[in-house]
C-alpha cells in the first residue's frame, strides 16, 4: 500500500517539473532587430552591433553556445559595414559551431568575395 | 486489499488511455520518420490587403524554431537571398519542388505561412492574425507538420499570457516591444501554433515527445 502511494508520488513529481529552460539567451534580439528592420539608422545599426556583440559573448541559455545563425548575421553585418576580417571570422564561426550550415556559409562568403 | 488496488489502478488507467487525446507521433509521424534538422523559413504568403504584415512577420519564425532545437537560417540573410534570386513569392514554391532548398541551402525542411488575418480592431484594443503554418520536406516534398492559429490579443490591459505552457513562456518574455503593435501579435501565435512541433536535435526532448499529447490542428485563443 505504501509502495504504491509512493510511486504515486514519484510520478507526480515527475510530471510537475516538466519545464523547459530556454535554449539559448536571446536578450533583446528580437526587438532591435525588428526596429532596425523597419528603419535602418545608423543609430540603430550601432544598437544592433552591441547586441550581437552580447548575444555571442554572454550565453546563458540551456545550451550555453550561440543560437543558430546568429553568428554568421553579425559576420555579414560586419563585413557590410567595412570590417571584412571579422566579419568573416564570425562567418567561419557559424560553421564550425554548426556544419550543417556549410553550403550556404560558403556560398555567402563566395558572393561576398567577389 | 493489495488487489483491490491493483484493479483499481488497472481500471484507471485503461479508462485514462482511452481519454488520451492523440500524440505528437500519431499526428505528426513524417517528423520523427525524416528528423529534420534544418530549416529555411519560406517569405509568409500574404493572403490579406496589410501589405507590410509578410516583411514583419517573417522574422518572427527565427527564435521560437531555435528554440524548438532547430538549425534555422536567419531570416535577415535568407531574405536577401530570396529577393536576389527573385524568390520572394513563396506561392510559387508552396505545392513545388523544394530541393532547390537542399541544394543551395543544405535545408532539409522549408516552413511555409499563409497569413490569412491581420489586423487591429481599435475600438477593443484586439490586434487578430490568422495563420497557417506547413512544413514541408525538401527530400520527399511531403508535409511533415501543419498546423493553424487564429490569435487575438487584447492590448487594452498589460501583462503576461498566463500559464498557457513553456514555449509560450519563453516567447512572451521576449515580446516587449510596443503592446500596439502587430507584429506581437503574429509572435504569439507562433508561440501557440509552434508549441506542437516536435523537437529537433539541440533540444533535450528530441526524439522524445513522440508520445507527448498533441493539440488541436486548428488552435484559437484570445491572449492578454
Amino acid at each position: 500500500m505504501k509502495k504504491i502511494f509512493i510511486a504515486a508520488i514519484i510520478v507526480l513529481a515527475f510530471t510537475s517539473c516538466d519545464t523547459t529552460k530556454p535554449l539559448y539567451s536571446w536578450y533583446n534580439y528580437e526587438d532591435v532587430t525588428y526596429q532596425y528592420n523597419k528603419k535602418a539608422t545608423e543609430d540603430l545599426q550601432a544598437k544592433l552591433l552591441e547586441q550581437y556583440k552580447k548575444l555571442t559573448t554572454k550565453q546563458k541559455g540551456g545550451r550555453g553556445v550561440v543560437p543558430p545563425g546568429l553568428n554568421s548575421e553579425y559576420g555579414f553585418l560586419l563585413y557590410k559595414t567595412g570590417k571584412k576580417e571579422e566579419g568573416l571570422k564570425y562567418l567561419k564561426q557559424e560553421v564550425s559551431l554548426y556544419p550543417e550550415s556549410e553550403k550556404y556559409i560558403s556560398r555567402i562568403i563566395k558572393q561576398l568575395e567577389k | 486489499m493489495k488487489k483491490i488496488i491493483l484493479f483499481g489502478l488497472a481500471v484507471l488507467a485503461l479508462v485514462s488511455s482511452c481519454t488520451t487525446p492523440v500524440t505528437l507521433g500519431k499526428q505528426y509521424p513524417a517528423m520523427y520518420e525524416e528528423k529534420p534538422l534544418t530549416i529555411v523559413i519560406m517569405p509568409p504568403i500574404n493572403r490579406t490587403t496589410h501589405a507590410e504584415a509578410k516583411d514583419y512577420f517573417y522574422t518572427t519564425m527565427y527564435l521560437p524554431l531555435c528554440e524548438k532545437g532547430y538549425y534555422v537560417y536567419s531570416p535577415y540573410l535568407t531574405m536577401e537571398m530570396f529577393q536576389q534570386e527573385s524568390a520572394y513569392d513563396a506561392e510559387q514554391f508552396i505545392e513545388g519542388d523544394l530541393t532547390i532548398f537542399k541544394n543551395v541551402l543544405g535545408a532539409d525542411a522549408a516552413m511555409f505561412t499563409i497569413i490569412k488575418d491581420w489586423r487591429r480592431n481599435n475600438m477593443g484594443g484586439v490586434l487578430t492574425v490568422d495563420v497557417e503554418y506547413i512544413l514541408r520536406s525538401t527530400k520527399t516534398g511531403q508535409t511533415l507538420y501543419t498546423r493553424e492559429g487564429l490569435i487575438k490579443v487584447d492590448t487594452s490591459v498589460n501583462g503576461g499570457g498566463g500559464a498557457i505552457g513553456a514555449l509560450v513562456g519563453i516567447i512572451a518574455t521576449a515580446v516587449n516591444t510596443a503592446a500596439t503593435d502587430k507584429v506581437v501579435a503574429g509572435r504569439k501565435c507562433n508561440a501557440f501554433v509552434l508549441s506542437d512541433l516536435p523537437a529537433g536535435k539541440y533540444s533535450n526532448m528530441y526524439d522524445k515527445d513522440s508520445s507527448n499529447p498533441a493539440g488541436k490542428k486548428f488552435v484559437k485563443a484570445t491572449v492578454k
